[in-house]
């Protein structure tokens, strides 16, 4: 198993947000988080990814325990994240934006970075190289030296997405990627995750668009009020009967 | 006289600049404002005066030295007081508050330590004066110059073309993203803190042999490099050093052709025009692309 979570509990005052969850995903997989608005999926993932630290319980990655650790730790772990609104660094240029995703793995110390070594040079040209690699994967190559901030609504979500990719994680978490996009958008996201896939990243990914996810998920794992509800491939959980409650019975859809 | 009256405007320029960096570097780091700026310029000349004179270490050295203290000093400060506070969410306005309070305690800790009366530097160069253009002028004002627009540069290098540079500009544009791309963005914040202090102590340390070392050789030059910071462009890093050499040539040359009575209440005029005219400052954030 790449990420065993087991029991985690997480609390605001009175209300139990995470409440004694256990969730465990294989790696080379898309793995999937639905449930109503307000199911606790985004504080969920916030747990994974050190924003917030869990009450109790424990999440492993890759065998190690990583509950508790801080953002830029779990990222040098090899978690990667997106957010559900867009967190790009505006201002710098495309290439840029890649370029600071790439922080964890770079090697020249601060001294070496700061004299401009002939090593550090040569990091950074491999770096722009595969900044380079990196756009042209969601085709963003054209975009390389314009400001993050003037791209499109799809295509600022296709480079956080990249930017997260060039840590080189073992899991990239995706939160609410499909947000925003036209039904094309939609249909090459869904075709990107796949791509994704294919690096060698396992995928974890919060969406409400109920067809995408039943489309590109092999394994889906269904929250409400901040429990597990269900989980299972998405034909047994769509056939769920407490599933088909949790959606249509519910008052918050 | 006008190249006279021109390199001592660049002098204090440099230093309102250097001043300057730091508020912009600050706020754009945390969103914050840290009147303790102008208090490490007078620690800097202290310490600068301490491991020169008294202890006999070369000037290069203690210059170093000086430095170091200070970025040491403004990360603990980040870390023991600043941090301490925002984690408690307390609402930036006491957090700026609070750096007043630093403000005082150090002023207060240095009067302790060292003395209120008036210290000077021996000399430093063997040279006394340089002859520019058939003017004789003060070395120390020459190197103050130099040393300001080199320590300029290098911050500019630094932020720009390093890792580490790069990961403080990414933290202070989106925290949250930052620490997304393994960026610890409370080690960046401290260092921001840090190399604010260390410029302040530098343009004590350079400014000391010039002016006389004094307990409120700071207060004065930190209120004045946070209205350069602002003509600037309060927040951009060009727009600070620029900001800051307009208000030390203008004061100087009203200082000199005027009368030195007029020169604060023409420099915080020219402060209040822009603020009138255009609040953003010469360099606009939101036009300049960073």
């Amino acid at each position: 198993m790449l990420l065993e979570i087991d029991n985690l509990c997480l609390s605001f005052g009175g209300l139990k947000a995470t409440n004694d969850v256990t969730m465990h995903m294989e790696g080379g997989k898309i793995n999937g988080i639905i449930g109503p608005n307000g199911a606790g999926k985004t504080t969920f993932f916030n747990q994974i990814s050190g924003v917030y630290k869990p009450d109790s319980g424990t999440i492993k990655f890759d065998g190690k325990r990583i509950d508790g650790l801080k953002p830029y730790q779990i990222n040098e772990a090899g978690i990667a994240r997106t957010y559900q609104v867009i967190n790009l660094f505006k201002k710098m240029t495309v290439m840029e934006n890649v370029m600071v995703g790439m922080h964890p793995r770079l090697k020249s110390g601060f001294f070496a970075s700061t004299l401009h070594t002939k090593k550090q040079r040569e990091e950074e040209k491999t770096i722009r190289e595969k900044a380079m690699d990196l756009l042209r994967f969601v085709g963003l190559e054209d975009y390389a030296n314009e400001q993050a901030g003037s791209l499109s609504y799809g295509q600022q979500r296709l480079l956080e997405i990249v930017r997260g990719l060039a840590s080189d994680p073992k899991l990239i978490l995706l939160d609410e990627p499909a947000a925003g996009m036209n039904s094309t958008e939609k249909v090459e996201l869904n075709y990107l995750l796949h791509r994704i896939l294919d690096r060698g990243v396992t995928i974890l990914i919060v969406e409400h668009d109920m067809k995408l996810m039943m489309g590109v998920c092999d394994r889906i794992f269904v929250l409400n009020y901040g429990k597990k509800l269900a989980e299972g491939t998405p034909e047994e959980v769509q056939k769920n009967p407490e599933v088909i409650a949790a959606y249509l019975g519910g008052d918050e859809t | 006289m006008f190249l006279q009256i021109l390199i001592s405007g660049f002098v204090l320029g440099c230093v309102y600049g250097l001043i300057a960096l730091g508020y912009s570097l600050i706020y754009k780091s945390s969103g914050l404002m840290n009147f303790v700026q102008g208090d490490v310029l007078t620690l800097g000349a202290f310490l600068g005066y301490t491991f020169f004179s008294l202890l006999k270490l070369p000037y290069l050295v203690s210059l170093i030295l000086t430095v170091l203290v200070a970025f040491l000093f403004g990360m603990a400060m980040e870390h023991f007081v600043i941090g301490k506070l925002l984690k408690k969410n307390v609402l930036a306005i006491y957090v700026v508050l609070a750096t007043i309070a630093v403000q005082y305690i150090l002023q207060n800790s240095i009067q302790g330590i060292w003395s209120t009366k008036m210290l000077s530097y021996p000399q430093i160069f063997s040279v006394s004066s340089i002859k520019i253009a058939g003017v004789s002028i003060q070395t120390e004002s020459v190197f103050c110059i130099f040393m300001s627009f080199l320590c300029m540069a290098g911050l500019q290098i630094f932020m720009k073309h390093t890792r580490f540079g790069t990961a403080m500009r990414a933290s202070a544009m989106d925290a949250k993203a930052a620490q997304a791309c393994g960026i610890n963005t409370s080690l960046s914040t401290g260092i921001s803190w840090g190399i604010a202090a260390g410029m302040a102590a530098l343009a004590g340390i350079l400014l000391g042999p010039i002016y006389g070392v004094f307990i409120m050789l700071g207060s004065t030059i930190g209120r004045k490099g946070f209205a350069g910071a602002i003509m600037g462009g309060y927040g951009n890093l060009i727009g600070a050093i620029v900001g800051g050499i307009l208000l030390g040539v203008t004061e100087t040359f009203v200082a000199g052709y005027l009368s030195s009575t007029y020169k604060d209440m023409i420099a915080y005029a020219l402060l209040l025009l822009f603020l009138f005219v255009k609040p953003t400052g010469i360099f606009n954030e939101r036009a300049i692309s960073e």
